[in-house]
């Protein structure tokens, strides 16, 4: 039962993180491959701050705040980018996340990670049953998802999408395209920094090795997976792609292969991803056009 | 006299870079895409020489390092044969997407034969060498001595052979593999396993240099691509000019930061580049020179 709660606590997690990516990657089409440094520092921000004392509450705000600054940061300069460019520059970008905060101790504590991560309280009472968690990551999510629809489906959305599909017709529109932009960016770190901080007061030990691009490469494979542009296609993702992590566990291996499970795991993501590709590059749920 | 040595440590570690860039900078310059799964022939090409050193094979280290040559150029070409070939002509982003799959595919298998662990050969190769009081390893004059080789051997093969001449022509117009007839198998061919012999042997020199982890292909991939953006995409020898500005940065750069921040230089010379001088520092319009 136990198990089936925390299955259901991570495909929602990453619901929120691939929803988030979606709004950038599905929308407005930018492909960015650093997505894992919002999710990372919406994790550390509320994790350091509720370990000095503050609220979950707070934190989680705050992990909005943070994630959402950073995108404004990092939008502004690597939004002169285009294509695979962007791609490759904010893979680059989320690298320098990482060794920062692998480097800077007096803050993160370096590889050592931060340990005793508390969980939300619940009416007044620490929320440590799954089931508490469950509802608290619930009520958060949809909450979040909520504000990702109605700003999907806001005439700013709407505008991304005509971004996406010819920059020159959108320009003719004689709107900021860079303003677009970098508000979807900021919308989406946003969002990617409640996630990272939803994970971390549910592992509640966080470190470096956490954040690595194998966990952009989850996330970028969720709403691929599910079909880019529409609003149910990085649920889908989300919930198949974290489905399929667990059940590699459940494979009948003899109990010293499990060293196995992270490259089984692998060789599966890197397959259906080359085979979505050649197949069916739109996923599972194909957007919608006139 | 400690400059120095740093300045020789960064050299012989920037003409593996420079040998890791050229796969990357040749598919870029003649296929268009940037392959995500290229840092994977370094891995393989250090792991293929440890599964050739060890039983069942127990095979010594030259021949080795022949097969597991072979082997990762067999792999290159496959995977160009079943992930790559099928996608040509779409839009580059779905040909970077497929190759991040295809990478994971094959770090799996790497992770799935070998495990997690860092490794070593086990055969020591510790000779040095004094000159003026500077210190060098016979590992790293095999990283400059092969660098420099490969890279004249290269040189040779794109100014003077028809197949040279091909590539260049067809890096410069992608259009011409139609219109004249070109022979799109044999650039195909050429291009991916030089691409991998290129790495393979990039990746043998640095497990020999230092050790073995699954992890390699990925980390050394990124600072390839820093190489391929100083020298500008698609430009063969600004490749090899760029690998050895990141390895003298990186090592010099260790001497005024803390060292856990060596990683960052690449990193950062890539999204500066991006920023201000995409085209790279020494700008060709297209194509592979």
């Amino acid at each position: 039962m136990d198990y089936i709660l925390h299955v259901l606590i991570m495909a929602l997690i990453y619901t929120v993180f691939a929803s988030s990516l979606n709004l950038q990657l599905g929308l407005a089409g930018l492909y960015n491959f650093g997505h894992v440094a919002f999710f990372a520092l919406g994790a550390y921000g509320s994790a350091l701050l509720t370990v000095n004392g503050l609220p979950v509450a707070v934190g989680w705000i705050a992990a909005i705040a943070i994630a959402g600054l950073l995108g404004l940061v990092i939008a502004y300069p690597l939004l002169r980018l285009t294509g695979d460019y962007f791609g490759v520059a904010s893979l680059a970008f989320a690298e320098i996340i990482r060794i920062l905060l692998l480097n800077e101790r007096w803050l993160t504590k370096g590889p050592m990670g931060v340990p005793a991560i508390p969980r939300p309280t619940w009416l007044g009472m620490p929320a440590t049953s799954l089931v508490q968690y469950l509802i608290i990551v619930i009520v958060a999510s949809a909450a979040v998802l909520a504000v990702l629809v109605v700003v999907g489906r806001s005439p700013f959305g709407r505008f991304l999408k005509v971004i996406r599909e010819d920059e020159e017709v959108a320009r003719a529109f004689g709107r900021d395209i860079v303003s677009y932009k970098v508000r979807c960016v900021m919308v989406g770190a946003g969002a990617a920094g409640l996630a990272g901080a939803m994970w971390a007061h549910y592992v509640t030990y966080i470190s470096p090795a956490d954040f690595t691009i194998e966990v952009t490469i989850l996330v970028l494979l969720s709403v691929v997976l599910g079909g880019r542009g529409t609003f149910a296609g990085p649920i889908l993702g989300a919930f198949l792609v974290i489905l399929v992590q667990e059940a590699v566990r459940f494979l009948p291996l003899p109990p010293e292969w499990g060293r196995l499970v992270v490259p089984i795991q692998g060789i599966i993501f890197g397959g259906v991803l080359v085979a979505m590709m050649i197949l069916r590059p739109q996923g599972f749920i194909p957007e919608h056009r006139e | 006299m400690y400059y120095l040595e740093l300045l020789i440590n960064g050299i012989a570690a920037g003409g593996t870079y420079a040998l890791f860039a050229v796969g990357l900078t040749m598919v870029y310059g003649i296929f268009r895409f940037i392959n995500f799964a290229h840092g994977e022939m370094i891995a393989w090409g250090a792991y293929g020489v440890l599964l050739f050193l060890a039983p069942p094979f127990g095979l010594p280290l030259w021949l080795a390092i022949i097969l597991a040559l072979a082997l990762t150029a067999g792999i290159a070409l496959a995977s160009e044969r079943i992930a790559f070939r099928p996608l040509a002509g779409r839009a580059p982003l779905v040909l970077l997407i497929a190759s991040i799959g295809v990478s994971f595919v094959l770090r799996g298998i790497l992770q799935f034969i070998f495990g997690a662990d860092l490794q070593s050969y086990g055969v020591e190769i510790s000779g040095r060498i004094e000159i003026f009081g500077l210190v060098a390893t016979y590992i790293q004059l095999a990283m400059l001595g092969l660098s420099l080789t490969f890279f004249a051997g290269l040189y040779v093969l794109l100014r003077f052979t028809l197949l040279g001449k091909t590539l260049r022509a067809v890096a410069d117009n992608a259009e011409l593999f139609g219109i004249m007839g070109l022979p799109l198998a044999r650039v195909r061919l050429v291009v991916w396993s030089l691409g991998a012999l290129f790495a393979a042997t990039g990746g043998i020199l640095l497990a020999l240099d230092t050790n073995l982890e699954p992890y390699m292909g990925l980390t050394n991939l990124l600072k390839a691509f820093a190489a391929v953006l100083l020298g500008g995409a698609g430009n063969v020898f600004g490749a090899l000019l760029g690998g050895l500005i990141i390895g003298v940065g990186e090592n010099l750069g260790t001497a005024i930061i803390s060292p856990g921040y060596k990683d960052l230089i690449a990193f950062a010379v890539v999204v500066i580049m991006l920023l201000f001088r995409p085209q790279g520092l020494f700008a060709v319009k297209s194509g592979v020179r």
